[in-house]
């Protein structure tokens, strides 16, 4: 069908600001550069304010400690290797917990996904397992498999396969049925109807729960640190607020906040390139 | 293909009185599983509890458990002033975050500058572990309500703040034509197209909201608290009391549940022109 020319609503110049975003939805045209210039006059500019709040106003550094001397405070730290130390321990956590809930995950989620049976015995003990708060378990966790590493993976494990199994559950249950007559067209086998079609057409889903499953993960593992540890950043955030030295609190905050969000965004990145028809809609800003 | 019943004549009847039977029988047999499912788990529960592991400090019997939760709930009622305290924190927090969130949102939805200067900021607070903040909050606010509720606030203001972001940029670009071709002034496209269009986005910000205003008053209530659920929760995994722990962490689930559907409910009779509730 031929596109109607001339003066459209489509290209009909909308003249108040409300509407000057609905261009910017279709096109994308704003200017990358503008909104990355305008964030970083923005933290450097908050960052500035604090500092200069925090010298004029308050004598001691404890309230709120200038940005100055909470980065001498992380040079102290980094140089002294505890930062190091703190950093490997909860790093080394959460990637054990995270692959091994990443593989139980999938094998759960497809069994769930292809037998009708299973997804229903199942289904009542995810949903409990998922509606309880992580933070609550915590303590039981603790008393099971004691303070040292393994209560902290297990920590992670629960959180992260839940969300897996869920969302590729959801991904081998929604997948295209035109696809899996193509693969009996083809006389595919079992396997490779399975390792071809069903986990590639899942694989978007997989991402997805992935990455609901990092940030809840990561609160995970800091709770349990902070209840019961002798190592990782939980613990240096209970050490520092303990003994009040606040500038070690706000390095420890700010170092969590960048590990946040670099995961997000890292995950975000192959979430958009594995499945770019996806754009989370209650997760992500821009 | 034939999904309907298969006659002795041989002949296949589709009619929907015949789907509506299959598919009243399909439920039935998943409720049927679901049921054995779960009782067979309390069964494996019980026995492990029981037999295997045998140490009141470890795991006790789900029927333990059940009969600590009916004294709390009936005879002693000792659970109601935990309850209590934890539900109020829990309005507060949410009230302050809908109130807070969802204008801000607006706003960052029709000004791109101001959604440009606030955005690093909101990206850190929203992506960091929330539990890093509350020694600072604590630092800040005391040991009293003010930081409870500030740490349940910012659990629960993102989502609700996110999605009232989308649910403005996202309305349809048809009603917003019409309401040019009926050259309604900018007011009144707020109040009647774009207000409404936003209503689902916000509710399903809430419903996640929930979820994680529910984890953010057990982190409150484990710094300095005398009272609450997650007060409870803690005190009973320090004192390794297992029945209390399974109680409060059932008590958590329920609040959970009974939260999302009270939403869910919420936002059917709110939104009545889309039935089909969007995945959270």
């Amino acid at each position: 069908m031929r596109k109607p020319r001339g003066l459209t609503t489509a290209n009909f110049n909308l003249p108040s600001s409300v509407f000057a975003q609905y261009k910017q939805i279709r096109f994308f045209s704003q200017p990358l550069r503008k909104d990355i210039l305008r964030g970083c006059i923005s933290v450097f500019a908050g960052l500035l304010i604090w500092e200069i709040l925090a010298r004029l106003l308050l004598e001691n550094e404890l309230l709120i400690p200038p940005p100055s001397s909470v980065l001498k405070s992380f040079w102290r730290l980094a140089v002294s290797g505890q930062l190091n130390k703190h950093f490997a321990a909860t790093l080394l956590e959460f990637t054990y917990g995270f692959a091994t809930a990443t593989i139980v995950g999938i094998v759960v989620g497809y069994l769930m996904g292809m037998h009708r049976w299973f997804d229903e015995v199942m289904d009542p003990w995810i949903a409990t397992l998922y509606s309880i708060p992580i933070i609550t378990v915590v303590p039981l966790i603790i008393i099971w498999f004691g303070i040292g590493m393994v209560s902290k993976v297990i920590v992670v494990f629960k959180i992260t396969a839940v969300a897996i199994i869920l969302n590729t559950a959801a991904g081998i249950k929604n997948l295209d049925p035109i696809w899996l007559e193509l693969a009996k067209s083809l006389r595919l086998s079992r396997w490779e109807t399975t390792y071809k079609i069903r986990f590639p057409g899942a694989l978007p889903y997989i991402i997805t729960g992935m990455r609901l499953g990092v940030g809840r993960a990561l609160l995970g593992v800091i709770v349990a640190e902070l209840m019961a540890a002798n190592a990782g950043l939980g613990y240096l955030l209970r050490d520092s607020s303990e003994t009040w030295d606040s500038p070690k609190l706000f390095v420890t905050v700010t170092l969590l906040a960048v590990i946040g969000l670099v995961s997000f965004n890292l995950i975000k990145r192959l979430e958009q390139k594995i499945a770019p028809w996806r754009q989370g809609a209650e997760w992500t800003l821009e | 293909m034939h999904r309907g019943a298969k006659a002795r004549n041989g002949h296949w009847n589709n009619s929907p009185r015949i789907f509506e039977m299959n598919e009243q029988r399909r439920t039935l047999n998943a409720n049927l599983i679901k049921i054995g499912s779960i009782a067979a788990g309390l069964l494996l529960w019980h026995s492990l509890a029981v037999y295997a592991i045998n140490d009141p400090s470890l795991l006790v019997s789900p029927i333990v458990v059940a009969r600590a939760a009916y004294e709390m709930l009936f005879v002693t009622g000792e659970l109601y002033p935990h309850l209590w305290a934890s539900s109020w924190i829990f309005f507060y927090g949410f009230a302050l975050s809908i109130v807070a969130g969802v204008p801000l949102g607006f706003l960052m939805a029709l000004s791109s500058r101001l959604r440009d200067y606030v955005n690093p900021w909101m990206a850190t607070l929203y992506t960091t572990p929330r539990i890093a903040f509350a020694p600072v909050l604590l630092l800040w606010f005391g040991i009293g309500g003010g930081s409870k509720v500030a740490i349940v606030f910012l659990g629960c203001v993102f989502p609700i703040l996110i999605n009232s972001y989308y649910g403005m940029r996202v309305v349809n670009r048809e009603y917003v034509e019409l309401a040019r071709s009926f050259r309604l002034s900018s007011r009144a496209l707020l109040v009647k197209i774009l207000l409404p269009a936003s209503v689902p986005f916000i509710l399903a910000g809430i419903r996640l909201a929930i979820g994680r205003g529910l984890t953010g008053v057990a982190i409150a209530e484990w710094f300095g608290a005398t009272e609450g659920l997650g007060y409870l929760v803690f005190f009973a995994g320090q004192t390794l009391n297992v029945p209390i722990l399974f109680v409060g962490v059932a008590a958590f689930a329920v609040l959970g549940i009974l939260g999302f559907e009270l939403v869910r409910r919420f936002e059917i009779y709110l939104t009545p022109w889309r039935r089909q509730a969007q995945g959270g």
